[in-house]
């Protein structure tokens, strides 16, 4: 299906608009594949899952993909940059305001900034634990978890390293129950 | 100490380019070596990061804040084209080889082995948060709580502004 591209930056501006506290992969599936019928289900799960062994945010890979397989190279951008420039915005102008009105120790604004960054430790612990129970099903699962805990949380190795170990141990233990059909 | 628009954009670059497993993963790297850059002190990396639970979109929108560090507002669009370049080039080139890629072997043998892969990254990234981020007893019982709301389900931008209040509170006590 082909979109036109005012149209789709329109609507991937809106998701950006709206998806705050994680919540992004909901908020492109509502809009594009409920509200507008862009794209069906089966085709959102898919590339969902194809775009979480790419790096970086899953939410910004899904917008580009989706762009691109909907209005070309040119969606592909236009989506990204839809999502991304309201977040964008208000990003530099709370940094700008950080760093010109000086956030200084003891201040009100330092005070506040301390709870919301508690909150965010939770928000992070919360959705890795959503995650455990599908994710640890096995014994070389947690075990390969564990591994990368331990490289890259405890002794502080290079993430670079830390894959470079990690992901072809991981391809090893897989390997066999990903053939087939 | 500042450090120049391609400096940035190259460091930033490389962690856009590692960062597998989705969220933060990277996030501990980032603390590193923005650290010994010397772009960031510890509390303005941990100021970087809550500020960047206040914006929509991903909450990676962060390097925004540590590229302004950095070397000002370039920077910050510097930090953001490293960060998100690598991914947005594959998500795009995906659209001509996902069917190749869906029925692949190793993609599907890559896509389960990121799975545990991705836990034991988080969870490094939840240490280093709390190491960066928890100053106090106090605080490591606010993230406590703030863990148990979200997982049970209530809004995250209400456990966040909630986060907000009690710090308020606790600076005026």
């Amino acid at each position: 299906m082909k979109v036109p591209l005012g149209k789709l930056f329109l609507a991937f501006l809106e998701v950006g608009l709206v998806a705050f506290g994680g919540g992004g992969n909901a908020q492109i599936y509502s809009a594009i594949v409920l509200r507008r019928g862009w794209m069906n289900d089966r085709e959102f799960l898919e590339t969902t899952a194809l775009c979480r062994i790419l790096p970086g945010p899953v939410f910004a890979n899904l917008a580009a993909h989706m762009g691109a397989r909907l209005g070309g190279v040119m969606g592909g951008i236009l989506a990204l940059l839809g999502v991304l420039t309201p977040g964008a915005t208000l990003m530099i102008v709370l940094s700008l305001a950080y760093f010109h009105l000086g956030v200084l120790p003891g201040s009100w604004a330092q005070n506040a900034l301390e709870g919301v960054a508690a909150a965010a430790v939770g928000l992070i612990l919360a959705t890795s634990l959503r995650q455990v129970p599908a994710a640890l099903d096995s014994l070389k699962a947690v075990l390969l978890a564990l591994l990368v805990f331990v490289m890259y949380g405890l002794l502080h190795w290079s993430l670079l390293l830390v894959l470079l170990l990690a992901v072809p141990l991981g391809l090893t233990l897989y390997w066999k129950e990903s053939r087939g059909g | 100490m500042a450090g120049s628009l391609p400096e940035v954009f190259l460091t930033f670059l490389r962690f856009g380019v590692l960062s597998f497993g989705g969220g933060m993963a990277n996030l501990p790297e980032m603390s590193r070596v923005l650290l010994a850059n010397g772009w960031l002190t510890r509390r303005e990396f941990a100021d970087g990061f809550a500020l960047g639970q206040f914006v929509p979109g991903p909450n990676m929108l962060a390097v925004l804040f540590y590229g302004l560090s950095a070397a000002g507002v370039g920077g910050a669009f510097a930090a953001m084209l490293g960060m998100f370049l690598p991914g947005a080039v594959g998500a795009i080139a995906l659209v001509w080889g996902w069917e190749w890629m869906q029925k692949a072997h190793w993609s599907r043998a890559l896509r389960r082995a990121l799975v545990p892969v991705g836990i034991g990254l988080s969870a490094s990234t939840v240490l280093v948060l709390a190491q960066v981020s928890l100053g106090s007893l106090v605080w490591f019982v606010v993230a406590g709580v703030a863990t148990f709301l979200i997982y049970r389900g209530v809004n995250v931008l209400a456990v966040i502004a909630g986060g907000a209040a009690l710090g308020l509170l606790v600076g005026v006590l």
